[in-house]
């Protein structure tokens, strides 16, 4: 949720995001402006929620964390993700939407996280290479990566892990052209694509 | 990136106020506006977030067409079972278009209103006729890129994938304007620089997208798409030919439409007249694509390639047919 952290009136909640579905945190004072809104809203009276330019006090839901940080509302969520809230799976490479370095999966779908605002993805379930497996405890993909010799520089792994994890999810039995076309928003420089390929039908053969 | 303000307006009127405002600009899922502020060469103070606003994002069908809401996802559209039963070409055009991450997140208002890709007018150092200044670079610098039909005043072609299928399904563009909502149909949305050299489509100050739609009785017997560009992925065409055969069934109502060559997309009725069905409509077809063209230094290779891809079209849509 996004509220003005710097306005002690509006400080946990601001009303329109609460209602998209931010939730938990809301404040007893918010939920006490909601029908205020509406009615206003429906009557045609301008009220605008208005965000900035200054810093807001933004809450998004990361691997199933809460992560609340204080950013300007033009903050990409690859920007909150890094710099606000210590997310450093999603890497900032082309910061264009054209290398898929920064992919993160929004309520389940592959985005480029430099190419859309941190607020945007309010009340959104975010999954970085963070929330897919940890160092003691890999996913079946990120192990195959490992076994498949599936990288080299390694800096579009987390992207590459991201989008391969959203593919198999939803088609556990991709053929080579679906991997490909699945990957297609995915560079990696070192030109690893095959390995990357072999480690998708690794883990496919593996069934789900 | 410079900071700027967000305003989320609950309702048409507001948002056409709060864009009124100086330096304002709309944002739908921000995937242009956000790297054209990157570049510096957007630079608003305020964005007005149209996603805020209710009923923008569905698709309806009905027995007239398919009505889809400007700020449906383009992963939404190529994957809407009725879309793809009754439009497949315009599937066929999304899943060209850009990545699986930028589908999943460009809505198809953003997609038409998008701004071109000249690189000199994506380059800060530049003024041009289409930032407000005079002249075109392209014309006499590198043009690899650029259009080879009516190039004189901006030699920038029209980056959206859908354009041309909109114009070959005379898709009804549905306007929120100030006096209350107003309909183009495609080939009226999309314009050219001799119009209006600032501006791609005819949205006046404050207007914004709301819907298109696809209508029934432009469904096509047979279809394709073909287009060329230098990357599988992440690459705007080079050149592309959509062909839809015996719209609404009616023999011989074919739509030849050109992409990426021009500043709109460019029907060619002189085409669509040559696939007649002879053994020789292939050859007469794509042997008039250049018929007009004023290719640049660079980029002549283009009529060529536009020959290729509509002989290409046309095997496969007459394939399909039979298939």
């Amino acid at each position: 949720m996004v509220s003005k952290n710097k306005n002690p009136e509006k400080d946990g909640v601001s009303r329109r995001s609460f209602l998209q579905g931010a939730g938990a945190a809301a404040a007893a004072a918010g939920v006490a402006r909601i029908p205020e809104t509406v009615i206003a809203g429906q009557n045609g009276v301008a009220t605008p929620e208005v965000l900035g330019p200054e810093a807001e006090s933004i809450l998004l839901k990361v691997n199933g964390a809460d992560k609340k940080a204080s950013a300007p509302p033009s903050t990409t969520l690859l920007d909150f993700l890094r710099n606000d809230v210590g997310v450093t799976g999603p890497k900032r490479v082309c910061d264009r939407g054209s290398c898929g370095a920064c992919t993160v999966l929004l309520d389940g779908q592959v985005v480029d996280s430099c190419s859309m605002l941190a607020i945007d993805a309010v009340g959104k379930e975010i999954t970085t290479v963070e929330g897919i497996g940890t160092p003691d405890n890999l996913s079946r993909l990120q192990k195959a990566f490992i076994e498949k010799d599936a990288l080299q520089c390694g800096f579009c792994t987390p992207g590459m892990v991201v989008s391969c994890t959203a593919l198999l999810e939803e088609n556990p039995k991709p053929s080579r052209n679906q991997i490909r076309e699945g990957l297609s928003g995915n560079l990696c420089r070192c030109g690893t694509y095959q390995n990357i390929i072999e480690a998708v039908e690794h883990v496919s053969r593996k069934g789900g | 990136m410079r900071p700027f303000k967000v305003i989320r307006p609950v309702n048409e009127k507001e948002a056409m106020e709060q864009v009124s405002e100086d330096n304002a600009s709309y944002m739908a899922a921000g995937t242009d506006l956000l790297n054209r502020i990157k570049e510096h060469v957007a630079s608003p103070d305020s964005v007005v977030d149209l996603k805020s606003l209710p009923g923008m994002n569905t698709i309806e069908v009905t027995d007239q067409g398919i009505w889809i809401g400007a700020l449906v996802r383009l992963s939404a559209v190529s994957s809407h079972a009725d879309v793809l039963s009754r439009f497949p070409a315009v599937c066929e055009t999304i899943i060209h278009a850009a990545t699986p991450q930028i589908r999943n997140m460009a809505t198809v208002g953003g997609n038409l209103c998008q701004k071109p890709r000249c690189w000199y007018l994506r380059h800060e150092g530049y003024s041009c006729v289409k930032n407000g200044g005079t002249g075109c670079w392209a014309r006499d610098g590198e043009n690899e890129f650029h259009g080879i039909f009516d190039n004189q005043i901006c030699s920038a072609t029209q980056p959206s994938n859908l354009a041309p299928v909109f114009v070959a399904h005379e898709a009804v563009i549905e306007i929120a304007s100030k006096d209350g909502v107003r309909e183009l149909t495609a080939d009226q949305f999309f314009i050219g620089p001799a119009s209006d050299p600032l501006r791609e489509v005819s949205l006046e100050e404050g207007e914004f997208v709301r819907r298109v739609m696809l209508p029934e009785s432009t469904r096509a017997g047979s279809w394709a798409y073909e287009e060329a560009r230098e990357k599988q992925s992440f690459d705007w065409a080079q050149a592309s030919v959509t062909l839809l055969l015996d719209r609404g069934g009616r023999k011989g109502d074919h739509r030849v439409v050109l992409g990426a060559v021009s500043p709109a997309p460019l029907r060619r009725s002189d085409i669509e007249k040559k696939i007649d069905g002879s053994d020789d409509e292939i050859a007469e077809a794509s042997g008039i694509a250049g018929a007009g063209a004023t290719p640049l230094s660079e980029n002549g290779y283009k009529i060529p390639m536009l020959k290729g891809l509509i002989g290409k079209a046309i095997r496969s849509a007459r394939s399909r047919k039979e298939g």
